[in-house]
């Protein structure tokens, strides 16, 4: 293999160079590449948006299937820009309403029904050390969030064993971390090596 | 000469036989080895009507078999309601759409016949299929290709449900919170003192300002980049009131460097209301709480460099933060700065946890912003969630304890009992 | 004494350069650390080779952008090749916009190497895989998608109609897919668990960054999802599994990495030792 000739591969990898050289300083390229980034990724969403929902949802169904039950939903969705007019803006609270409401009455039973599956796996469904340490675990975390106790004598005691729970998992958590950063930047090293250099396979 | 031409006559019509027979279905009797393949129909329970669920059992052989399932209404009316399902998906729903002018009503007898073949089924065949009104059961040929027509169901109607009735518990359980919840709220509107206890960092803050002050430094004040919507920002709020009435008791000056603009204004307002408070209003510097910009390493880049610069004796770190948590909490312990830092996002935690000198963990924040309100809508909320974490753990620990004697002791009572807790739970 | 102070006053980009070289060096001369297979991801793995017919489908959410791209691509290149060696079909579904262009690289990639090492079982865009379009919801989309997945979705992710295609012969809702692998590194996959698994009943298994890998496990163990691939290391043992069945000739991308991954851990553990050695030395010279 040999260095790409690929134009857009020549970008990505001077991009990856642009935003690493900030490890060094901060410095012009740095800052040019972030507002790329930035303004990229807006202009990108936007664009899936128009095709997506503005194409797809409103103007197709309209247009061609004659569905008028569309304009319901797409006069509360512009209701939302009555914000930006100081007098009317209490008519955004409208379509607000019917978010909040909708995703509330979906959430609330879903978010039970959750809860239950986590207390079922709390359930020691076989004696073994495993579960033992779980109910222990679950049991002294929730112990150190209670905030109507005193953390006094023996609920003081719980909530330590608690706390030494919460550290070991964050301990795994920030190994898992740093396991992720790397990983990432392995991800543009092998980039740079292999599909703009040419070195590695 | 006679002989020959009857031959040929015989051969053509023999062929052309053959040929048409190739287009049309033959009925075998039972040739495919489908012993065991029936299919049921029933009244999708607990959903809004319109729909239909559609139910087969297989013996193994037949895993790797395709199944078309066909309907016909009261009327006559046939239509298909899927092709080609793998037969080990054991299930299909027939449930109304809005593209299919011929959904299934609530209230109409519908009857259902499935079809299994080894192949993905003819597209001819479907239609000749859907042009009869009635197939008998058996097996059938068509273009050389078998299938096997099962026999009809017996009628379905479907129907709506008013209620969910598998989601009981979930009601039960929201009765009992939204009760327990009101029943707080009830009491300490009656001017009871609902009791919250200590939070270990927010005893820390006078520690804090107190010793910045004597260094002649002051102190930064970090928001995150949450919105004013965000509950871990309204909660770092509320602790920037309690900080800055300290502050200027001590005298000194405090930096709000902000993400968001709205949440600039509001941070002004709190910190000139809690000056005014403690009795200095003359002290507040509207220019101390800035925004910065709403990038999110732009920003981090922004307050690192006013640390490096006015070099505070403490940070306060609490809101909502993502990825810029470590470049902040990192450049804060570099300066030797006392740190304070809170935040609900269970993935920067640890980072706090390992760079500052006091974390508030989670739920912790929250309660240390109603510990210092106090206020009644929000402390019955803390008491109340905390009578369900007393449930969570009775409920844990009963089914701990029943487990030890169901599977430690093996007593048969205790099994049963133990996997009616189980089912409940399961919704 | 002079050593605990160098420590304490190290310039960071010191560390950044040691850190480079870690990396780049084991890609130039590889060591092939020793790899063992983790049980949440072999079950995955498991449930595909011999839980599946031939003709199921896996659908796999692709809920991830160019940031986690380096851990999350791997898996769904590795994930998707597995499903199509065992002639299963395969759905991308997307609830971020940024999802869709990752999908499509992927689907491009598999394709490609799939036809390149297996001649004799040609794999199609839209007969045997697919991208399903970009629908704004999250959470509407994947209930949607429990009643009627056409509907949902109209059309796949390269504009044809999805009632036309091969590949969607026979998928009503999520009772007609037999699994479901969902990509990504943010809670969005609380949102597959509640929804989709709570309320469908989809078998699901989980691919996500190693950053939350930690929060997931506890899913794992209330059977919530079968399996889960955390991080690059996950997709190097999924791709270590498929390598032993030697159908497929892509480019094992997490796997090249791991030698990287294992010496930039070593160094890490390194610096952490030395780091609260000379805290705690610091500590004590000052109390004193």
């Amino acid at each position: 293999m040999a260095i790409s000739t690929n134009f857009w591969i020549w970008i990505a990898a001077l991009l990856t160079l642009a935003i690493y050289s900030f490890l060094y300083k901060d410095n012009p390229f740095y800052k040019f590449a972030e507002y790329l980034l930035v303004g990229i990724s807006i202009g990108y969403g936007i664009s899936i948006y128009w095709h997506n929902t503005i194409i797809t949802k409103v103007y197709n169904p309209l247009v061609y299937d004659k569905n008028f039950l569309v304009l319901i939903p797409l006069l509360l969705g512009l209701l939302m820009f009555s914000r930006f007019f100081k007098n009317v803006s209490y008519l955004s609270r409208i379509p607000i309403a019917f978010v909040v409401g909708a995703g509330t009455g979906l959430s609330v039973p879903s978010s039970f029904e959750f809860l239950f599956k986590q207390i079922y796996a709390t359930m020691p469904l076989k004696l073994d050390i495993g579960s033992l340490i779980i109910v222990v675990g679950v049991i002294s975390t929730l112990v150190y969030f209670f905030f109507s106790l005193e953390h006094k004598g023996f609920v003081g005691k719980v909530s330590k064993v608690g706390i030494t729970f919460i550290m070991v998992a964050f301990g795994a958590a920030f190994g898992y971390t740093i396991m992720a950063r790397v990983s990432l930047f392995i991800g543009r090293i092998q980039f740079l090596l292999s599909d703009w250099l040419g070195i590695i396979k | 000469m006679l002989k020959r031409t009857l031959l040929l006559i015989l051969f053509l019509i023999l062929s052309i036989s053959l040929f048409s027979e190739n287009d049309s279905l033959i009925f075998l009797e039972n040739q495919f080895p489908c012993e065991g393949f029936y299919i049921t129909g029933r009244d999708i329970p607990n959903d809004g009507g319109s729909g239909i669920e559609i139910n087969w059992s297989f013996p193994d052989s037949l895993d790797n078999c395709f199944l078309t399932v066909l309907r016909r209404d009261e009327f006559g009316n046939n239509s298909v309601v899927a092709t080609d399902l793998l037969v080990s998906s054991k299930q299909v729903r027939d449930v109304s759409s809005d593209e299919e002018p011929s959904r299934v009503k609530d209230g109409i007898k519908y009857y259902y016949t499935g079809i299994l073949s080894k192949k993905i089924i003819d597209e001819n065949l479907l239609n000749i299929l859907k042009e009869k009104s009635y197939l008998k059961n058996g097996t059938y040929i068509f273009n050389n290709d078998t299938f096997y027509v099962t026999s009809e169901t017996d009628a379905v109607i479907s129907k709506a449900s008013w209620f969910n009735l598998s989601r009981i518990p979930v009601l039960i359980s929201l009765i009992i919170i939204a009760f327990v919840f009101l029943y707080y709220l009830n009491l300490a509107k009656s001017g009871k003192e609902l009791y919250i206890r200590k939070i270990n960092g927010l005893d820390a803050v006078e520690e804090a300002v107190g010793r910045s002050t004597e260094m002649g430094k002051p102190i930064m004040y970090i928001l995150g980049i949450g919105y004013v919507t965000d509950i871990p920002t309204i909660a770092g709020l509320t602790i920037l009131s309690r900080v800055s009435k300290k502050v200027a008791e001590y005298e000194t000056k405090i930096l709000v460097p902000s993400y968001d603009p709205v949440v600039m204004t509001t941070a002004q307002e709190v910190v000139k209301e809690a000056f005014t408070e403690a009795g200095r209003p003359d002290l507040y510097n509207k220019n101390d709480i800035m925004y910065i910009t709403q990038d999110q390493f732009g920003y981090a880049a922004g307050v690192d460099g006013m640390m490096m610069r006015e070099k505070p004796g403490a940070v306060f770190l609490q809101g909502l933060f993502f990825a810029e948590s470590l470049i902040l909490a990192e450049t804060g312990h570099s300066i030797g700065a006392i740190q304070i830092s809170g935040t609900t996002e269970t993935a920067q935690l640890p980072f706090f946890v390992a760079a500052c000198d006091y974390t508030l963990i989670g739920e912790e924040m929250m309660a240390a912003s109603v510990y210092l309100q106090k206020e009644p809508m929000m402390l019955s909320s803390i008491a109340a969630e905390d009578l369900l974490k007393v449930f969570i753990m009775l409920l844990i620990i009963a089914g701990f304890v029943i487990s030890i004697f169901a599977f430690g002791f093996n007593i048969g009572l205790f099994k049963n009992l133990f996997d009616h807790l189980v089912n409940a739970l399961q919704v | 004494m002079k050593f605990i102070n160098f420590i304490n006053n190290l310039d960071k980009r010191w560390i950044y350069l040691i850190l480079a070289l870690c990396i780049i060096i084991p890609f130039l001369f590889p060591v092939g650390f020793p790899m063992k297979t983790t049980p949440p991801v072999k079950s995955i793995y498991d449930f595909i080779e011999d839980s599946i017919p031939e003709g199921g489908v896996v659908l796999i959410g692709a809920d991830y952008d160019p940031s986690t791209m380096a851990e999350l691509h791997p898996m769904a290149k590795v994930v998707a090749a597995h499903a199509l060696s065992n002639n299963l079909r395969v759905l991308f579904v997307t609830l971020y916009p940024q999802g869709a262009g990752m999908a499509q690289d992927v689907i491009d990639n598999v394709l490609r190497e799939w036809n390149k090492s297996n001649p004799d079982n040609p794999k199609e865009l839209g007969k045997d895989i697919t991208l399903l379009a970009y629908v704004p919801g999250v959470s509407a989309v994947v209930l949607k998608m429990g009643e009627d997945i056409l509907q949902t979705f109209n059309e796949d992710g390269y504009g044809n109609k999805l009632s036309e295609l091969e590949v969607m012969k026979g998928i009503k809702n999520y009772n007609n897919i037999n699994l479901m692998v969902e990509l990504a590194g943010s809670s969005v996959v609380l949102t597959w668990l509640i929804y989709a698994n709570g309320r469908y009943g989809l078998k699901m298994g989980i691919g996500t960054t190693a950053v939350s890998a930690a929060e997931y496990y506890s899913y794992l163990q209330s059977k919530q999802a079968i399996g889960m691939l955390g991080g690059l290391k996950g997709a190097a043992e999924y791709e270590h599994l498929l390598d032993e069945k030697k159908v497929y000739g892509g480019r094992k991308d997490a796997s090249i990495g791991m030698d990287a991954q294992s010496s930039a851990h070593i160094f890490f553990i390194i610096l952490i030792i030395l780091g609260n050695i000379a805290y705690f030395v610091k500590k004590r010279k000052e109390g004193k």
